[in-house]
């Protein structure tokens, strides 16, 4: 097992500036089978300007990897404007400990990673696989769909431990979100597949679905007025929901979505 | 700019000069093929395959829908996404890349000329402010005038020669370069949500797409017009459309060209070229198509040749549109524009497991395989309709190879066996008739050949492409298809443009356009009827409608005088 | 006096066409045809006199060159420079905007961003069957206007466009229309109207959905009431829809920035996706300014994207939420800002002002406003549309040229982007030596 441990620098964000600094290239599939001089001399944008990572990450490297999913690395410090941790990866592990930016996860495809802290948007964009946990809050559009496109999330388990922004899991069309807090306006908008599970309150969900599975055991502010209430039911759980079928808006040939809310 | 150019050891496709594949020098100074040079930097072709710069005669690349294509699908824009280098602006987008992308593209696959083929004459500044900043080729536009409110006028009060005169004054007015044609009658239609075959009443109109055909076909030929009328027919993508395309055909048979061109081009027949009477029974009827054309000499096609995979469809043909997006539930785009056309926008995933897309994959290439003579078939996907233009080296290999049509088939559905013609045929296009479908035909059908395109005789534009294969290795389509894609050389107007399948230059290109000249008591009686419909009418004034010098800093004009 | 006629006005997107000016001693004196707010553009105001830049707290007056030299040397040195507004200029200036962002790796993006960027995501999702305004002038003869007060945005635009026009199909005018407002105030377009939907706050997203179902056919499944507005109201409004011939949809600020945003639009498109299986129906946003489009335009057939197009990482990225102005500000994200024919100063939210106010900020404009406040350097520039010509679209996207009225001699918008652009390459030639 390998860990490489990279601490951004404090004088980054010191300034007027907040800078976005985009880290993609430091996956445990890219950073596999370097040494940490190497490590060092990768470049990522921060800014408009490439920059070692060296410069504004201390790197440490500790222990072997066979693989890369045998290599874990560990983020520290001011992580709030570090945009595309772990996204594309494919195995090994991501701890992030702090708050971190954008697009975390996004296309990922396996492997794991943690945030000890919240996500800002687009965690999990178009998720392919693998496992995203979020210990805090997780932004707007949490494995979306990228704007203009049909499908997002394909594949894999998110959870979040707090509240969710708003759009949770636009156009998904497989996997499995679990949010543990409530969720904001439109969670499941066009969703076509997989399954979202709010265990706080919900507002608006499962607006224009057209498959898969919506359950919000807390409240629904404002359901949608073109679903049809099927029936009360009992879930796994072992309590009773309203079961209803959506949406209409889409036309009743196209509408295979399932909406329960705790009865 | 190196002034002279000196191009030797290539093996030279000339068809408009009649050059079948010789080893010849090709001299070129200041911009312009001549007899010899004195001082040239020499190019050593090493044996490989050259030809004139390509001329597409058909290509949505510029304009209001095009536009919206790109606007709306973010998702395409974000394929093929390129930072900007030394000599390229930044690039973006697979079926609706940007200007910028698209000069950059067509140049590398060796290709110096395009035409934008559906300009609303509404939104004509639009067409060429985007043209201005495609770079490298030169371009022209042709501007809609069959669904205008005053062609339909005129062509119920059989006025054909005030009808010529307002066709010469909004090709004059929108710089454009002649008569398009797109769903005569039913983009009118469509503004209430209706369509028209070719024998339906427009409605208020009161006219029918035949007889709007036949009048601006006539109006067309009453000046010295470079090309013919330009139609996209009727009842596009229907099953069993292929008798209205031959009865379009056949409204035009007894009209005389102005000179030595077909009166009409029917444009991406392979969309008009379809058999059976649903999806279910969907069949080809390229044979029929192919049948007419080999047996008239009137018409000329471009085949609108389908590439597997995403493209985003964009015509005036707005009620086909609708359909498209009908069936298909994804994201639809429609502007109709007042007194004059429509647009409809969609996108569109072509997929080889489909029986319907496979066949027609078929049956474009039915219509260039089957046609006898390669001077009457211009090489198009209708880009980006049927795909995107990036994909003609992928048409010009299975053109140049049966046995990758072959292999292809075997991975397509089996509908293509019973019910498109492909799988038997067995005719092989050559580097010439390739060079034919691919520039020289165009160029002629154009009338641009007198230009300077589409050839390499002494006084055409130094517009050169060598392309990375010799003709010993025509029958590798790998190497074709690679070869056509990035071309070793490309050279416009005299100046090496792409070096290596790379862009090296990217100077700007001319637009060309045509003035009719037209009677002034003619075109006086035709504008009192015209400004008072612009007054009533049309929600801009008439003194603002015409497009300003400024909107053509690099302009090519001919003159379309009035036969006598 | 010279009498000027067919001027386009440079002020909202309608792009009234049909003004007539007088012009005496290089100024315009007269204005005939303009709405209240176009005629006050059209015959000027107090503008910025000199180029200058910030010392110590206080604007001093400089030489263009000094400006140009100084905005140049900011522009360059920026990790992440934002180049922001264009909706009040012309596309000649957008397109050096774009080469220059380009150059410098800068995020571009106009006022979309906080007027109609939502429609443009909406469109993004569903697309947008729509029409050019003067197919409302000769067919409408329903016209809905949605969380849009054209009597007090858009001065002319029911007049030469909409309810009030005569077309050739509806030669009456008023008589042969129908007017729908929906609103959460009866504005006074709003007491205009055969119909008038008050709906509550943020909850017009339901209101689409519900006619959607209705439109539909599944009238059944529809609550008695949704959002504030009687099921026997929205039945009465389907049925108006159904029955015309060609309606029209025109929405405004009222549903782009309530709650929903962009996916108000999606919704209110997707009504009209509805109404049409039934009959023509279009849409189509109210833009504000008269260029704000026709940047969007320019934007996307120059980088395939219409706004918030970041082009830091060389190859451009569109993201909205991300990439547009108003978060890249809050979140203190840019270190240098041009803004140029707007005003974010009045217009974005405290917390994106407050953060742009303690950066490096370049104003191009001919006209003060809060944003030069804290510029730190501010260049004037001629009025386009009065004192330089130039390309713009109007709000149905229709391309016109705005003209020149009067001389003058400050420079264009479009010569000083040249002029920057110019520098910066001078500045980055230099470093690589």
């Amino acid at each position: 097992m390998q860990q490489i441990s990279l601490k951004l620098k404090e004088e980054v964000m010191k300034g007027v500036a907040r800078i976005p600094i985009v880290v993609d290239s430091l996956t445990p599939d890219k950073l596999f089978g370097k040494s940490e001089s190497e490590i060092k001399a990768e470049k990522v944008w921060w800014g408009n300007r490439q920059e070692n990572t060296g410069d504004l990450f201390e790197v440490g490297v500790d222990g072997e990897a066979g693989s890369a999913s045998e290599v874990k690395i560990v983020l520290e410090g001011d992580l709030s404007r570090v945009k595309y941790i772990g996204a594309g990866m494919t195995a090994g592990e991501i701890e992030a400990n702090g708050d971190v930016d954008m697009h975390c996860g996004a296309m990922m495809r396996g492997g794991k990673i943690t945030v000890h802290g919240n996500a800002d948007c687009w965690a999990g964009r178009e998720m392919h696989g693998g496992e995203l946990i979020i210990e805090g809050d997780a932004g707007a559009n949490l494995c979306a769909m990228y704007r203009g496109e049909i499908t997002g999330m394909t594949g894999g388990k998110v959870v979040v431990e707090g509240d969710a922004g708003e759009c949770v899991g636009q156009y998904m069309a497989g996997g499995e979100i679990l949010i543990k807090g409530n969720a904001d306006i439109l969670a499941g908008l066009n969703m076509k597949g997989g399954r979202i599970t709010i265990e706080g309150n919900a507002v608006m969900p499962g607006a224009d679905m057209t498959g898969g599975e919506i359950i919000v055991k807390g409240k629904v502010e404002d359901m949608m007025p073109s679903f049809r209430f099927v029936e009360v039911t009992t879930l796994d759980d072992g309590a009773q929901y309203r079961k209803y079928s959506g949406d209409l808006a889409m036309t009743e040939k196209r509408a295979k979505g399932v909406l329960y809310v705790k009865a | 700019m190196v002034e002279e150019l000196l191009i030797r050891n290539g093996v030279v496709y000339d068809p408009i000069n009649g050059v079948k594949g010789e080893k010849k020098d090709i001299c070129i100074r200041d911009g312009k093929i001549v007899e010899e040079v004195k001082n040239p930097k020499v190019i050593d072709a090493e044996g490989r395959v050259v030809m004139p710069g390509g001329v597409d005669i058909h290509a949505h690349i510029a304009g209001g829908k095009v536009n919206s294509g790109r606007l709306f699908r973010p998702e395409d824009g974000r394929k093929g996404a390129e930072p900007k280098t030394k000599v390229c602006r930044v690039q973006s987008g697979y079926s609706v890349p940007n200007t910028f992308a698209t000069g950059y593209r067509y140049a590398r696959m060796g290709y110096t000329f395009v035409m934008e083929p559906a300009m609303p004459p509404l939104a004509a500044r639009h067409t060429h402010e985007e043209l201005i900043d495609i770079p490298i080729l030169d371009n022209a536009a042709l501007p809609l005038i069959d669904n205008n409110w005053m062609t339909m006028e005129y062509v119920k009060s059989g006025d054909i020669d005030l009808l010529a005169a307002y066709i010469a004054w909004m090709i004059k007015a929108t710089k454009g370069y002649g008569v398009k044609i797109v769903n005569p009658g039913g983009t009118e239609a469509w503004a209430w949500a209706k369509n028209c075959d070719l024998n339906d009443a427009v409605p208020y109109f009161d006219v029918t797409p035949a007889e709007i055909v036949k009048s601006l076909a006539e109006a067309n030929e009453k000046f010295e017009m470079p090309h013919s009328i330009h139609v996209h027919g009727n009842m596009l993508g229907h099953p069993g459309n292929y008798v209205v395309t031959m009865k379009t055909f056949d409204l035009v048979k007894g009209i005389r060209a102005y000179r030595d061109r077909p009166v009409l081009h029917g444009t991406h027949v392979q969309f008009h070229s379809y058999g059976g009477t649903r999806w279910g029974d969907f069949e080809s009827q390229a044979k029929a198509i192919a049948d007419y054309i080999n047996s008239n000499e009137h018409v000329s096609i471009d085949i609108g040749s389908i590439i597997l995979g995403d493209t985003t469809t964009m015509t005036a043909d707005g009620p086909m549109e609708y359909s498209l997006y009908q069936i298909t539930g994804r994201k639809w785009t429609n502007h109709d524009v007042e007194l004059e056309t429509g647009t409809g926008i969609t996108p569109f995933l072509y997929s080889g497991k489909v029986s319907v897309h496979t066949i027609q994959w078929a049956i474009g290439q039915e219509l260039a395989l089957l046609i006898k003579d390669p001077w009457k078939v211009a090489l198009t996907t209708d880009h980006p309709n049927a795909g995107p233009f990036i994909g003609y080296p992928i048409l010009i290999s299975m053109l140049m190879n049966k046995r990758r049509r072959d292999e292809s088939a075997e991975e397509m559905h089996s509908a293509i066996f019973d019910r498109a013609e492909l799988p038997s045929i067995d005719r092989e296009y050559d580097f010439y008739e390739i060079a034919i479908i691919t520039r020289a035909m165009a160029a002629k059908t154009l009338g641009l050949a007198e230009h300077g395109k589409g050839h390499l005789g002494v006084g055409a534009d130094g517009d050169v492409a060598i392309y990375d294969i010799t003709p010993e290795e025509r029958d590798d389509a790998g190497k074709i298809q690679k070869a056509f894609l990035n071309a070793k050389y490309t050279i416009k107007g005299g100046e090496i443009v792409v070096k290596d399948g790379e862009v090296v230059a990217a100077p700007q290109g001319r637009t060309f356009f045509v003035t009719p000249e037209c009677d002034e008591k003619l075109m006086d009686e035709m504008l009192t009827k015209l400004k008072d419909t612009f007054e009533h009418y049309y929600s801009v004034s008439f003194a603002n409608y015409p497009v300003q010098d400024a909107y053509v800093p690099n302009p090519y004009e001919i003159r379309a005088p009035w036969r006598s | 006096m010279v009498q000027i006629t067919d001027v386009v006005c440079p002020l909202c997107g309608c792009v009234c066409d049909d003004i007539v000016v007088e012009v005496e001693d290089n100024r315009v004196t007269k204005v005939r045809g303009a709405c209240a707010v176009g005629k006050s553009k059209l015959m000027g105001h107090g503008r910025i006199k000199s180029p200058a830049i910030r010392e110590n707290g206080a604007l001093k007056d400089c030489s263009y060159d000094e400006a140009i030299k100084k905005a140049a040397e900011i522009l360059a040195a920026a990790r992440r420079p934002l180049l922001y507004g264009w909706s009040s200029t012309v596309c000649e200036a957008a397109k050096v905007g774009v080469e220059l962002a380009e150059e410098i790796g800068a995020v571009i993006d106009n006022t979309a961003s906080v007027c109609h960027g939502p429609s443009v995501l909406a469109i993004q999702d569903v697309g947008l069957p729509s029409c050019t305004l003067g197919e409302v002038k000769n067919r409408a003869s329903l016209i809905i206007y949605w969380g849009s007060n054209p009597t007090s945005a858009h001065g002319n635009h029911m007049k030469r466009y909409s309810y009030i026009s005569k077309g050739y199909f509806l030669p009456g005018g008023k008589k042969d229309r129908k007017l729908v407002v929906v609103d959460v105030r009866e504005t006074k377009t709003a007491k205009m109207a055969d119909k008038f939907l008050r709906v509550e706050p943020g909850k017009d997203y339901l209101v689409f959905s519900a006619l959607r179902a209705i439109l539909y056919g599944y009238e059944d499944v529809v609550p008695d009431e949704v959002g504030g507005v009687s099921k026997k109201d929205l039945l009465e409004v389907a049925s108006m829809m159904k029955e015309v011939q060609f309606g029209i949809i025109f929405f405004g600020m009222g549903v782009t920035h309530s709650r929903g945003r962009h996916n108000n639009i999606v919704n209110a498109i997707q009504t009209t996706r509805a109404a049409h299986t039934h009959t023509k129906f279009n849409i189509m946003p109210m833009r504000g300014h008269y260029n704000v489009a026709g940047f969007n335009q320019v934007c996307t057939w120059e980088t395939g994207f219409p706004f918030a197009v970041d082009l830091s990482l060389g190859y451009p990225w569109y993201n909205p939420g991300e990439t547009s102005s108003t978060d890249l500000l809050i979140r203190r994200e840019c270190d240098a800002a041009l803004i140029i024919a707007s005003d974010p100063g009045a217009h974005f939210p405290g917390e994106s002002v407050k953060h742009l106010a303690k950066i490096p900020v370049i104003q191009i404009d001919p006209f003060p406003n809060p944003t030069t406040e804290f510029a730190d350097v501010v260049i004037p520039t001629a009025i386009s549309g009065i004192e330089s010509e130039g390309s713009v679209y109007r709000m149905d996207n229709i391309p016109l040229r705005v003209r020149k009225l009067v001389d003058t001699e400050y420079m264009s918008d479009e010569e000083v982007m040249k002029r920057i652009l110019e520098e910066v390459r001078a500045i980055k030639a230099k470093e690589g030596e």
